[in-house]
């Protein structure tokens, strides 16, 4: 069985957003991880691969040089190999389709998301690249487990609920918590990590939709007013205006 | 040119979210046409109060190619949605079939092309230019007030077959009892470890009974299990934007604080006068909050 996790590559979650001024995410002193959600998609990956060895394991990521030593990072996690389709990841149309294109010229059962990247947020690329290659795609996948070759059991999240599905591969899933345990790299991993393939691909042309005008910071918060705990009617009245 | 609405429902009535873009779509446009499953009625045809000219009933959300003939047969190039996944992912269709241009977390539109949206979680806002002539736009929550209007919907029942699943098949369907959905709320009651332990969560209960409100939680408190991991806000969990966030024993870690900066008011109650949430905070209650909370509850009456 082959599988495919899409793993974005965006600042750690502490980082503090700046932009340079020529309308760029200001990189400076800013730490990049594997995003939060495709973390827990490859550990899951890993995990059913511990089970069943004839599980390979691709990694894929679009975005530059810069990101190769996180891919080798996943690479020890567990994976068998890296691609990176070398461009930054202009929007997620562009990103879907960089990915479907992929997914056309190498056939995987199970393609595992994260439910959403941390940079910018738009929780579309897995919904897009399904609906690209007519794959049936859910998310937020909470739970995931193979019933044989051809199909998986899986837990989602619905609008109003949880939902308990039996799908036949192939799949698009967009992952969160708690479908796995965030897995670090051991010794033995990260000197396997280093013989294991990362092959770089060009990407396919996609014009972006929407055009970039600028980036800003949302505005600041006005001073916060305190309200002594033992007279907390100022508290009660700010409610009352809010007719609650 | 004519927009589309998809309405979203909560329990039996039109969710918050989509009335306010049904609000958005009447400043864009003067023809504001719903879509929806709900084949209730008489309840639908009241929702010219809430701006809408025409609602097409579908039995079937996953009927995708009904959906396109009614974008192309009446013209529709704008679609407001809300960001639930179901329509997420109706809106993903529509743009790759359709080629319609996609914003997501959209804080702000207006008639000339301009869009804002909401990224890094909060920390950033982009703003974008859509020179085409189409659009879909899935909408952050309360970023506008939902207006009422004298208008009159009228009803059109869309024909279609129930769609072929035949590449899964439920097993089994849990619906969470909720009084108040965390993504619906005006009011959200969160708190943390400063609670010590699930045993103490009943006041918070409270006192979102009184506001009716939806109750939320840390990372922490979802990770040990003392409360439901749907009830996880921050970068990780749920990104919620209500009219008023009261936190509750959260210190106010970053990627806590990027799952509520967009509420409109943060009420912090937290015991420690150097906890990093008072710097994001428009109230902040220093004190024991097994001493402030039921105070609050007995003021509210």
């Amino acid at each position: 069985m082959k599988i495919l996790v899409c793993v974005s590559c965006v600042p750690d979650t502490t980082s503090k957003v700046s932009f340079t001024e020529d309308n760029k995410f200001n990189k400076e002193n800013i730490q990049f991880i594997i995003g939060p959600y495709e973390d827990y998609a490859l550990a899951r990956a890993v995990e059913l691969k511990e089970k069943n060895n004839e599980i390979d394991i691709s990694l894929l990521n679009i975005g530059l040089s810069e990101n190769d030593p996180l891919l080798r990072k996943g690479l020890a996690i567990g994976a068998d190999r890296a691609y990176r389709i070398n461009s930054e990841p202009i929007d997620s149309n562009f990103v879907a389709h960089n990915i479907a294109s992929f997914i056309n010229k190498n056939n995987f059962d199970l393609i595992l998301m994260g439910k959403e990247s941390i940079d910018y947020n738009s929780g579309l690329v897995h919904y897009l690249s399904g609906s690209i290659l007519n794959i049936q795609t859910f998310n937020p996948v909470t739970y995931l487990d193979l019933e044989n070759d051809k199909s998986v059991i899986i837990k989602r999240e619905t609008d109003s609920g949880i939902e308990k599905i039996k799908a036949k591969l192939p799949l698009i899933l967009g992952c969160q918590e708690p479908i796995a345990e965030w897995k670090i790299p051991n010794m033995r991993g990260i000197m396997n990590a280093r013989s294991k393939e990362l092959s770089v691909i060009e990407p396919v042309g996609v014009k972006a939709s929407l055009k970039l005008d600028k980036y800003t910071l949302p505005p600041e918060k006005e001073e916060i007013k305190y309200i002594d705990k033992d007279n907390l009617e100022l508290l009660i009245d700010e409610l009352k205006l809010k007719n609650l | 040119m004519s927009t589309l609405v998809f309405i979203e429902f909560n329990k039996n009535t039109i969710s918050e979210s989509s009335s306010q873009a049904a609000t958005i779509a009447n400043e864009l446009h003067n023809d504001v046409y719903g879509l929806t499953s709900n084949n209730d009625e008489s309840y639908i045809s009241s929702l010219g109060s809430k701006g809408f000219d025409k609602i097409f009933v579908i039995d079937d959300l996953n009927n995708y190619s009904a959906i396109e003939e009614v974008i192309n047969s009446n013209g529709i190039k704008t679609i407001l949605s809300p960001s639930s996944n179901t329509f997420k992912e109706l809106s993903s269709k529509i743009s790759t079939k359709l080629n319609f241009p996609i914003a997501s977390n959209v804080l702000k539109i207006d008639k000339n092309g301009k869009i804002s949206c909401s990224i890094f979680t909060g920390k950033a806002e982009s703003h974008m230019i859509n020179d085409n002539d189409s659009c879909i736009y899935l909408l952050n929550k309360n970023i506008v007030e939902s207006q009422d209007f004298e208008k009159k919907a009228d009803i059109v029942k869309v024909d279609s077959k129930v769609s072929e699943n035949s590449s899964f098949e439920i097993l089994e369907q849990k619906f969470i009892e909720e009084d108040i959905s965390l993504n619906d709320a005006d009011v959200v009651i969160s708190a943390g470890r400063g609670l010590k332990g699930p045993e103490n969560w009943q006041m918070i209960e409270d006192l979102a009974k009184k506001l009716n409100a939806a109750t939320a939680c840390s990372k922490p408190v979802s990770d040990a299990g003392w409360r439901p991991h749907h009830e996880h806000v921050g970068q990780t969990g749920l990104k919620i934007s209500p009219k008023i966030y009261f936190a509750i024993g959260i210190s106010g870690a970053i990627q806590h604080l990027a799952g509520v900066n967009s509420s409109k008011t943060i009420i912090v109650i937290n015991n420690d006068p150097e906890a990093p949430f008072f710097k994001a905070a428009d109230y902040g209650i220093v004190g024991d909050a097994f001493e402030v909370v039921p105070k609050i509850i007995n003021s509210l009456g």
